[in-house]
């Protein structure tokens, strides 16, 4: 542990001590991919923005649990973005039915028509939960083993989500057109 | 279908759902880090730490007690303490208020001639969106605060007017400081928070900074100073 720690770049071993201002330098390339794994779990752009944050904030008090130097970040923080977008989904499903909201008029508008539009529809008719490999691999571009770990999961069962996940969008794809 | 128009398929459908985060969201997350409760250490610290200033305390008490007549030195009105608060706690803040002005209470303080602005930053809590003004050397002479139905401004020097996203205000007047010296940060927050959705300043000018909030409605609030560092903190209730 100690050996990894001393691998780490003064900007990571500061933000390890506690200073916001160097953990936010540090994840500021990170936001962009965390964003749109949120924007694509939670189908919502504001709520994305939110869960971003929060899961910064999260991330930032557990950096000393992360394991390995600067370049297991990107993995160790998305999947606490990803984590934050099933809780958001749990208190949206929760203050709906509180609250009695109506559905925001934006979300009951597609403007995507064609292929296109029929492509965007099947995503958000999959699960969350199968949604979730397949950004990480084909949206954001994470390589199988930095997908593995923000899923948890070792490397051969990440392979198998996402081929499950893009046989729901497409039954009858094969192995090889998928990787 | 090949494999590449398989990739190229879900990128384009992704995109058309996500696509590229606003230009504010840095910010917003940096503002949220700098703003957010001092992480907590492991439990060992903190229980160390309980026992020391619970040691200090006593100590203090046993030999402050006898001369407290003598050395009170009470705080300006309207500093709150302690300070850095947890932000989920907020048992020990000013209530809110729903007035349309409000005077945040200077009194007491001696400092420099001018304060220096050094630091602005906005954030949004369960229960609470919140701005900090946050100043260098010494509080300024008067703060002031009025709430209003619209988010258009004039600007101090030039007189033009200003509209920010909303449909409430709030200006913020504060006397006897300026923010050019020492400030170099943003001045026009574009937040999308629930209720406070634009920070902007709108006078930095003779020993007058005015900053000008864009409200989603005419929420109910509370303005408070901190230390450590001296900052002046409002917070509108999201509830």
């Amino acid at each position: 542990m100690t050996a990894v720690m001393e691998q780490r770049p003064p900007v990571m071993l500061s933000a390890t001590a506690g200073d916001a201002s160097s953990f936010s330098q540090l994840i500021e390339p990170l936001l962009d991919p965390a964003f749109r794994l949120a924007a694509v779990m939670l189908a919502d752009r504001a709520a994305a923005e939110d869960a971003v944050q929060e899961a910064s904030i999260k991330a930032w008090r557990k950096l000393r649990q992360l394991r390995g130097d600067q370049r297991s970040l990107r993995s160790w923080f998305l999947s606490i973005v990803a984590n934050e977008c099933r809780m958001a989904r749990r208190q949206r499903w929760w203050s709906v039915v509180r609250l009695a909201e109506p559905p925001r008029a934006e979300d009951s508008t597609d403007h995507y028509g064609g292929a296109a539009g029929d492509v965007r529809r099947a995503l958000l008719r999959l699960k969350p939960e199968d949604r979730l490999p397949l950004v990480l691999h084909f949206y954001l571009d994470l390589p199988l083993d930095e997908v593995a770990r923000t899923l948890g999961v070792s490397e051969s069962a990440a392979k198998s989500r996402i081929y499950r996940a893009a046989q729901r969008l497409r039954p009858e794809l094969s192995m090889e057109e998928v990787f | 279908m090949g494999r590449e128009d398989f990739r190229r398929e879900l990128r384009d459908g992704f995109e058309s759902i996500a696509g590229p985060p606003d230009a504010g969201l840095t910010g917003r997350v940096h503002s949220a880090l700098v703003e957010a409760p001092e992480r907590r250490g492991p439990v060992w610290i903190a229980g160390l730490a309980a026992a020391l200033i619970a040691a200090m305390a006593v100590g203090a008490l046993f030999i402050a007690g006898p001369l407290r007549q003598q050395n009170q030195q009470p705080l300006p009105a309207g500093i709150a303490t302690p300070s850095p608060l947890p932000t989920s706690d907020v048992s020990n803040l000013p209530a809110l208020t729903c007035n349309n002005a409000n005077t945040v209470s200077t009194e007491g303080h001696v400092g420099e001639p001018i304060a220096y602005v050094n630091a602005v930053r906005t954030g949004t809590h369960t229960g609470y969106d919140r701005i900090t003004i946050q100043f260098q050397n010494g509080l300024p002479g008067d703060i002031q605060i009025a709430t209003q139905d619209n988010a258009t401004f004039t600007q101090g020097a030039s007189g033009r007017q200003v509209v920010l996203q909303g449909s409430a205000g709030l200006l913020i007047t504060m006397h006897g400081v300026d923010e050019h010296t020492q400030y170099t940060g943003p001045v026009d927050f574009k937040t999308n928070y629930p209720v406070l959705l634009e920070a902007q300043q709108v006078q930095d000018f003779e020993g007058v900074v005015q900053w000008g909030l864009g409200l989603s409605r005419g929420a109910c609030y509370r303005a408070f100073l901190l230390q450590s560092p001296l900052r002046l903190v409002i917070d509108f209730s999201t509830a």
